[in-house]
């Protein structure tokens, strides 16, 4: 008997270990009910940080390189490395030129940290970076102690600026997004009874579903069942089979574009032909190779497209194909870390003090930023602007743009 | 939301769990060979999967499927599949053989400490490597037009309510005529998408959308009256591919001379070359045939659950198939074959009892269950280590 139950205690144990390593190395420290309000306080990081100093300001860029996100992190390099070159090419800013580091995060949280340390005890004024918003909350917690201002690039879980009042990004928050795809699956789409398939290893992914679903319920859908996966998963026959047991009209699939492809294949296979909706993590030319014939027809929310009729867009595609030997770029990304270097410039240029806590100010400040994604103002928003969501569809010649839609509380 | 079983599921669900539990156990025999002469854990056979996908990508490409490849259709001979799977079989068993020459051997007369470490030394060298050499984007993983195994095979298990047939046919019909005329109404405005339609127009979307969702109903209802198995062709023909490996397994270690040097050397590798066996030659082969494995799952892998490619794509499969080994008792054939299975169905049990968080931990949650009642593992011989 006595075996029996150090049997039992050994195994409850060794379960509890397995979802505490989990929940470590991934959770932002943070429970994910706190949001943002008008008049919340993000605390101030408790050091000063680096002045800027020498012949050169030092900008820091964290980017996944390698692994996964490989396609996010490739298209942030090249778009900060223009954004910077632009700047330089026009003198610099206050007669100082714009030297950027780059650290490779390797599409995980723990090396996103490491990679921010060093840029760091290198001494920059400013970190530029990352996609993934599980990366990112690991860089704002380093960029936090050191005092060193963060603009995320594609980040968008809403309480990743909660980490402190030196976190700032270029993209709208989960808060927006979930509730706008909920609107127009509902709406547009004519859905009313949705599934919900959540990566449960990304923080990003479970923020979104968390949305989605407080929303879609609201207006007065049905989430018919909720099912979980992890990241690097590839087998998804089992969750499906559950799902196209109790006929839904829709799937909104919240994770990033490595696992999205793979289930609207299988999706397909195993006979379930429903509308598929998901947020920014699908987006990439990835996703067409990966779902092939399953992912047409999916539609999700993004933050800008090239085929936009405005200046900024056709200015930044003309600078890209010159310097990229005439290729575009293969995700959003690339215009989403342009704005984030040059709103970080920007910021530098107006700062008070020529130090990383008049850099932080600064961008606090910022109002009418006229960035490729849109009009990017900060001032009073906590760190999180308030842009607009656009709904692309894939369909088999690409991705296409359908509808716009502002901002709305 | 619903909770609950659904009963009707568990068959299919059952079958899910087997086809994807062979492909593992296919990995796994791998790790059990080479334990089995050796007594090494070779952690370096995830990364050899790994080549195994790129491989089957490579011939791919060379065969003409490559992203925006003019005039590629689903309709293509076999032969090609058979092609990828071949040389991700010879590439995968000759790096094996490699690994096993240049890392393993000069460490073999040392402290099995040493080996162990070599092993994930080449582990590592080939995951961050490859991420310099493979290219990981674009595009990077097999196009599904390679697998001209499109669709489902339908096992009836209880035929379906023929009279419910009718009402489908014509609320198909009806939503065919409901698209129909949203298409024309797009057309006569003139706008690019229906998201740009008049208020007159919405009201035409809104119809064919109530059409769409009365036909999915009858649809469903049809469907629900009756059960059947669904089996994806490229599944299938995994699963069928797999047995047939296993069986050939089976038929070179129990019934062939090789075979039987083979298992002379596992049960006491010193005696058996005293016995005359070339015991260099045995490990050589050993490492051939669980390579070589690890290949053929990782092209069937690639090509037909359609898995994206990057240098790490190993990692999960290696841990996952080591796993499995070690519950059947490493060392044992039949027993990383009952290891793997039992993995992929407990899996997909769990996911069909409403538990998909906790997929990846049931795994582990078996393998220590069983390893405080059964040390040995599933089939294997509880043996104390001698000191």
């Amino acid at each position: 008997m006595k075996n029996l139950l150090g049997v039992w205690l050994s195994l409850a144990a060794s379960a509890a270990l397995l979802t505490g390593c989990n929940s470590a190395s991934e959770s932002t420290g943070k429970s994910p009910e706190t949001k943002p309000t008008a008049n919340a306080k993000r605390p101030a990081p408790p050091k000063d940080g680096p002045a800027i100093e020498g012949e050169t300001i030092k900008l820091g860029l964290v980017a996944s390189l390698n692994g996964e996100l490989k396609p996010w992190g490739d298209d942030s390099k090249l778009g900060a490395e223009l954004a910077v070159d632009e700047i330089n090419k026009a003198g610099g800013i206050n007669g100082k030129k714009i030297e950027l580091l780059v650290e490779d995060s390797n599409s995980k949280p723990e090396q996103g940290k490491t990679a921010a340390d060093r840029l760091i005890s290198k001494g920059v004024v400013g970190v530029v970076g990352e996609v993934a918003s599980g990366i990112t909350a690991q860089i704002a917690d380093s960029a936090y102690q050191a005092g060193v201002p963060v603009v995320a690039v594609g980040a968008t879980r809403t309480d990743l600026t909660d980490i402190g009042s030196n976190v700032f990004r270029v993209c709208y928050t989960d808060d927006f997004q979930g509730p706008v795809m909920a609107k127009f699956g509902y709406e547009e789409l004519g859905l009313r009874r949705v599934a919900v398939l959540t990566d449960q290893k990304q923080p990003y992914s479970q923020g979104l579903s968390e949305s989605f679903i407080k929303t879609f319920q609201k207006l007065g859908g049905t989430i018919v069942k909720e099912e979980f996966y992890n990241s690097g998963d590839q087998q998804f026959n089992g969750q499906l089979t559950n799902i196209k047991g109790l006929n839904p009209d829709g799937m909104f699939l919240s994770g990033y574009f490595t696992e999205v492809g793979l289930i609207a294949r299988q999706a397909r296979d195993v006979g379930l032909k429903v509308k598929l909706l998901g947020g920014d993590g699908w987006d990439s030319q990835e996703l067409i190779s990966g779902g092939g014939e399953g992912i047409v027809g999916g539609y999700f929310c993004n933050h800008y497209n090239d085929n936009e009729d405005r200046k900024e867009v056709k200015d930044f595609l003309a600078l890209w194909k010159a310097k990229y030997s005439g290729k575009l770029p293969g995700t959003t990304m690339g215009a989403l870390a342009y704005d984030a270097v040059n709103l970080m410039a920007d910021a530098v240029k107006r700062a008070p003090t020529p130090n990383a806590k008049g850099i932080i100010e600064a961008l606090d400040g910022t109002e009418n930023f006229h960035g490729v994604s849109g009009t990017i103002s900060l001032k009073g928003h906590q760190g999180n602007p308030p842009n607009r969501a656009l709904f692309v569809e894939v369909t088999a010649s690409g991705i296409k743009f359908r509808k716009a839609y502002e901002h709305f509380e | 939301m619903t909770a609950g079983l659904d009963a009707s599921a568990l068959p299919q669900q059952l079958l899910n769990g087997l086809m994807f539990g062979a492909i593992y156990a296919l990995v796994a025999l791998g790790y059990t060979m080479v334990y089995g002469v050796l007594k090494l854990i070779n952690f370096a056979h995830g990364e050899v999967f790994m080549v195994g996908t790129y491989t089957a990508l490579f011939v791919s490409w060379q065969m003409g499927y490559f992203q925006g490849a003019p005039g590629m259709t689903r309709a293509t001979s076999p032969a090609v599949l058979l092609l990828m799977l071949v040389a991700s079989m010879i590439v995968c068993g000759l790096l094996g053989v490699a690994i096993e020459r240049f890392a393993y051997r000069p460490m073999r007369k040392q402290a099995r400490i040493a080996s162990l470490i070599t092993a994930i030394g080449v582990s590592m060298l080939l995951q961050y490597g490859g991420a310099l050499v493979l290219p990981v984007s674009p595009p990077r993983s097999i196009l599904e037009q390679v697998n001209p195994y499109d669709g489902n095979l339908s096992i009836p298990l209880k035929p379906r309510n023929a009279s419910l047939a009718a009402s489908v046919d014509k609320a198909q019909a009806e939503e065919k005529l409901a698209a129909l005329a949203l298409e024309q109404r797009i057309k006569q405005e003139g706008v690019s998408s229906e998201f740009d339609l008049s208020e007159e127009g919405k009201k035409i979307r809104a119809a064919s959308q109530a059409a769409a969702q009365v036909s999915r109903d009858a649809e469903s209802r049809y469907n629900e009256s009756g059960m059947s198995l669904n089996v994806p062709y490229g599944q299938g023909i995994m699963f069928l591919a797999t047995l047939g490996l296993m069986g050939l397994l089976t038929y070179l270690v129990m019934f062939t001379k090789t075979g039987r040097q083979m298992r002379a050397v596992a049960h006491d590798f010193d005696s058996a070359s005293l016995m005359g066996i070339n015991v260099d030659r045995i490990v050589t082969f050993t490492f051939l045939i669980g390579s070589s494995l690890a290949g053929a799952g990782a092209m069937m892998c690639a090509t037909f659950l359609g898995t994206q490619l990057t240098s790490f794509v190993g990692v999960t499969w290696g841990v996952k198939a080591f796993v499995a080994a070690v519950l059947g008792g490493i060392g044992n054939i039949p027993g990383a074959v009952l290891g793997g299975l039992l993995i992929g169905v407990a899996e997909t049990l769990v996911v069909w009892a409403g538990g998909s968080q906790y997929k990846d931990a049931i795994a582990f949650v078996i393998l220590i269950f069983v390893l405080l009642v059964k040390p040995g593992g599933l089939l294997g011989s509880a043996k104390v280590e001698k000191v």
